[in-house]
């Protein structure tokens, strides 16, 4: 049996970031265990940068880059932690710098920052346009420097505890098959987001399926925020591949069928570069109305056209790269279909501001949790800052509760039997389901109902729905490839199972929040509502499968809520 | 082939339960798939649930899905499945899984030894002290340097189509090297730590076995140029100091006998890089005739014009670092076997320095031309 004092699930940037900490005792037994292996986590698909108050490119402080992140929040964020992550901020990037990561820098030598969405100062520190590749990459470097040892390709399957603290957890073998307990005093999960709910509208990779956060929820505890997913305005219109906010940077249009740059009716000022939300529910408008370009109309065009092979090809590579291979269109000759795409998931798992759940030796970091740094709205280049100072926070924190504790006699077997009757039970049921089929049903469903507008009836239709797909799920839906060896077939069942379960949280939590407020913006309470809906939403599954609905206290230390300008 | 569909074979192994590997094909219409990738899922969604083969990001950063494609290794997910049945033209498209790594099923290769090789190999930043307290200084032109190699996303198509690997299963892999070389370019990084990697590379990783074959650059979906970087690496060996390895020694021959006589000495090869006696090949190609001169023959007063650019190079470009006392060996060689005296002046202008430069080149392409 697989024995650890910390146990960390994912390999991402919080997750890798955790294990290096953690590691640096060297009387703990660490273990990483990631369903794919540490370098193909999605922090490696992050372009933008990370923000800190370096200060280095204009005067910068960690007050200021807390309150652009509360702003840009809508006010739902908890403000200590907000400022417990720009404090660190800087000494975080000065720490990955030291351990190798090739930032871009000035002319005297120092790292380079440029300015970002709703950052009030420059203040996003990036490697030319592959931040997260190169933060990944040289975190991994450093965990083989550091001997970290990883369970490569072992998928989450469910959090053990005895109501009290933690045991452990279940776990499947990919490469080899078969069910195993992992007993840990402590486990942090760093398992990503979820916005792969959205299946075909999402700039996520096929495995962001928030695993962690699903067995979070089977195990009773709760979630919050759920309903607050990101739309990123610039996704590509067949894959939902992410077109970079740079492409618009650089003087991109955002046109409509009529050859109109519509952002003037949405945002004079700004035009394309206005917030994120903003401009995502623009684009969306248009669509709505009848203005989208294409024979479905579905899309609009993002025109890059008058910038010229040559800046096209010296800025902006990436982008005509991905436009050519993924949607088939040369943004030289041709504008680039594009529609908002389901980007981050600022709800998660609850935690406090040192990453613990109410269950004893559970934690959570990066986009699994909610602390919240985030609230309703997440600044772009935060994401990468959250990761790294939380992950380390959380291992730093459970490193001092596995100091005193022991390990509890559990053998395991009986947790094994009942995961292993389970998956027997999926492929031993009558087949009557297509995974594929009703993982787009489920996509479609979010999209169109829980999506950027969202309103009552379509949500109640929509929660009944997902109710529906969980119901066929259970009766028809059955993994159909039975071999042991990496059997993707069942990966990919599991994964469904738990975004379904994510899909209803998120639905309900939506219809509760009645109130707009930063990605959540419902036509019925298009106001935002600090009066009865300043708070968290936290919702928890019961032992019979139903839901519970609550609120949580948002902490409010400097910054009394105003009004949300641009 | 129809327009409208394509016949994907591809290569099915699990070895729990097939004797041996086969091979399956399968009809993915065209319009169902914009990517390779695409089509896999096609055929796993919609008529074999059992294919197995890797995948996440589908938009080429995480390098999980590189698989052999009609026989060269590629992303799946960035190979435009339209573009690949065009250049199949009418013949199946065949799928297998990458080279030279052990097959866990189907496409699914056991990426464990190629990871391995970089903890062998040391390639990480150790710190060089003292560490400052805020960022190390380092200026954006050493930046660029190493922009390519961190490109790199550790897919293993240049390990599955390297020649290096197919003939000596200890090579570590053109990524590897890579990322050795930008480690070593990083000014942050320890002096001793930069040698020890460079001296793993040549021990451990057997960076001398490969032979330029250049696919790795072919291959590379992001635009590494594992070659170019072993080659610099190869460089940085020298540099080093590591004097006793034969490709140092043979890379130490290029560059004396190039600078000294304008090409290679083929003879003098064997006996400098692994000590070989050249003489009895001489002697055998004199036994049936043929005329052997150990050495280039120089023309009068070339080896004086050689040496001014040589000094040329040297004031121009200091970094090319040329050692004099290795072309005064070979020009000393040259004047044995000739009984001619070329031993030249280069010492001399160096010391001497009165006339200026120009003026004494002139001076010597007129000797040389037989002008004055």
């Amino acid at each position: 049996m697989l024995e650890y004092d910390i146990l960390i699930v994912g390999a991402g940037g919080a997750g890798l970031y955790a294990a290096l900490w953690a590691s640096q005792n060297p009387n703990l037994k660490v273990g990483v265990m990631t369903k794919v292996y540490p370098t193909r986590s999605h922090t490696g698909a992050a372009e933008g940068g990370i923000n800190a108050a370096l200060g280095n490119v204009a005067p910068d402080n960690p007050e200021k880059h807390a309150f652009d992140t509360v702003k840009g929040s809508d006010y739902l964020a908890d403000q200590d932690a907000v400022e417990i992550m720009t404090q660190l901020g800087p000494q975080i990037i000065y720490d990955i710098e030291h351990r190798g990561v090739p930032f871009s820098r000035l002319e005297d030598g120092r790292i380079a920052q440029r300015p970002f969405g709703g950052a009030s100062f420059p203040r996003t520190c990036y490697a030319a346009d592959r931040t997260g590749l190169v933060i990944l990459h040289t975190l991994f470097d450093q965990a083989l420097k550091q001997g970290v040892e990883f369970l490569n390709e072992w998928f989450l399957l469910n959090i053990i505890h005895n109501g009290e603290r933690v045991l452990g957890v279940t776990a499947w073998d990919i490469r080899n098959g078969g069910v195993h307990f992992i007993k840990a005093k402590a486990v942090i999960l760093a398992t990503g987001g979820h916005a792969r709910m959205y299946w075909n509208r999402t700039s996520n990779a096929l495995g962001n399926t928030g695993d962690g956060t699903a067995a979070v929820l089977r195990a009773g505890l709760p979630l919050k925020d759920m309903e607050f997913v990101q739309f990123h305005p610039t996704g590509l219109r067949k894959t939902g591949i992410l077109i970079t906010e740079g492409a618009r940077g650089e003087g991109g249009y955002l046109i409509n069928k009529d050859g109109e740059r519509f952002m003037k009716k949405y945002a004079p000022e700004k035009m394309e570069l206005a917030p994120r939300d903003i401009v995502a529910r623009s684009i969306e408008r248009e669509i709505l109305e009848g203005r989208g370009c294409g024979p479905e109309g579905d899309y609009i065009c993002l025109d890059l056209r008058h910038l010229g092979e040559k800046k096209l090809m010296e800025r902006l590579p990436q982008t005509v790269e991905h436009a050519r291979v993924y949607e088939g269109v040369d943004p030289v000759k041709e504008p680039i279909p594009i529609r908002p795409t389901a980007h981050y998931s600022m709800g998660g798992i609850d935690t406090d501001k040192y990453g613990q759940t109410s269950l004893k030796g559970l934690y959570a970091a990066g986009e699994a949790a909610c602390i919240s740094v985030h609230g309703a709205n997440r600044l772009g280049g935060n994401s990468l800052l959250d990761i790294l100072v939380f992950g380390k926070i959380a291992a730093e924190h459970a490193a001092e509760y596995v100091a005193g504790v022991e390990h509890l006699p559990t053998e395991g077997s009986e947790y094994v039997k009942k995961e292993e009757e389970f998956i027997k039970s999926l492929m031993n049921k009558e087949a009557k389901e297509n995974l594929a089929k009703l993982r787009k049903e489920m996509g479609d469903i979010m999209a169109s109902k829980v999506g950027i507008f969202r309103e009552e009836k379509p949500m109640v239709e929509a929660l009944n729905q997902i109710r529906e797909l969980k119901e066929r799920a259970q009766k028809g839906l059955a993994v159909v490839d039975t071999s042991k060896r990496f059997n993707v077939n069942l990966i990919q069942t599991l994964e469904f199972l738990n975004l379904l379960d994510l899909a209803e949280v998120t639905a309900l939590c939506a219809i509760e929040r009645k109130e707009s407020r930063g990605a959540h913006y419902r036509l019925d309470y298009p106001q935002r509502d600090d009066e009865n809906f300043l708070k968290h939403s936290i919702v928890r599954k019961n032992e019979d499968g139903s839901l519970s609905h609550g609120w949580k206290e948002v902490v409010i230390t400097k910054w009394q809520p105003q009004e949300r300008k641009y | 082939m129809n327009q409208e569909k394509a016949v994907l074979k591809i290569y099915r192994y699990n070895p729990e339960v097939d004797k041996e590997p086969y091979y399956r094909e399968y009809e993915v219409p065209l319009d169902k798939a914009q990517t390779l990738l695409d089509a896999l899922f096609y055929i796993q969604e919609n008529l074999d649930p059992s294919l197995s083969f890797r995948f996440f990001c589908r938009s080429a950063v995480c390098g999980s899905c590189a698989m052999k494609v009609n026989g060269i290794s590629r992303l799946a997910c960035k190979t435009p499945f339209k573009n690949l049945v065009e250049n199949s033209q009418g013949r199946p498209i065949v799928v297998e899984p990458i080279n030279f790594l052990p097959v866990i099923k189907d496409l699914v290769v056991d990426h464990d030894p190629a990871f391995n090789s970089l903890k062998e190999l040391g390639t990480w930043l150790e710190p060089k002290k003292p560490i400052p307290e805020k960022e190390y200084r380092v200026p954006p032109e050493e930046v660029k340097q190493y922009e390519r190699p961190t490109n790199c996303i550790l897919c293993f198509a240049c390990y599955g189509s390297c020649e290096a690997v197919m003939d000596d299963p200890k090579y570590a892999g053109p990524y590897a090297f890579s990322r050795v070389y930008r480690y070593v370019l990083d000014s942050r990084n320890d002096e001793e730590h930069k040698k020890e990697m460079v001296k793993k590379a040549m021990e451990v990783g057997d960076i001398w076995s490969c032979v330029q074959c250049q696919k790795c650059i072919y291959v590379c979906p992001k635009g590494v140029r594992p070659a170019e970087d072993i080659q610099n690496v190869r460089g940085i060996a020298a540099e080093y100091g590591f004097k006793d390895y034969p490709g140092v020694k043979k890379l130490q021959h290029f560059v004396d006998w190039i600078y000294a006589t304008g090409q290679i000495n083929r003879l003098a090869l064997p006996e400098e890089v692994y000590g070989v006696d050249p003489t009895p090949l001489i002697n055998k190609f004199r036994e049936r005739g043929a005329e052997v001169w150990e050495v280039p023959k120089p023309l009068p007063g070339l080896l004086e014009f050689r040496d001014l650019i040589l000094e040329v190079m040297k004031e121009k470009k200091p970094h090319l670092d040329i050692d004099f006392h290795h072309v005064r060996k070979i020009d000393k060689r040259v004047e044995e076997v000739f009984k001619a005296d070329v031993c030249t002046k280069v010492t001399q202008h160096f010391e001497e320095k009165k006339e200026s430069f120009f003026q004494r080149f002139w001076k010597k392409l007129g000797e040389f031309f037989g002008t004055s």
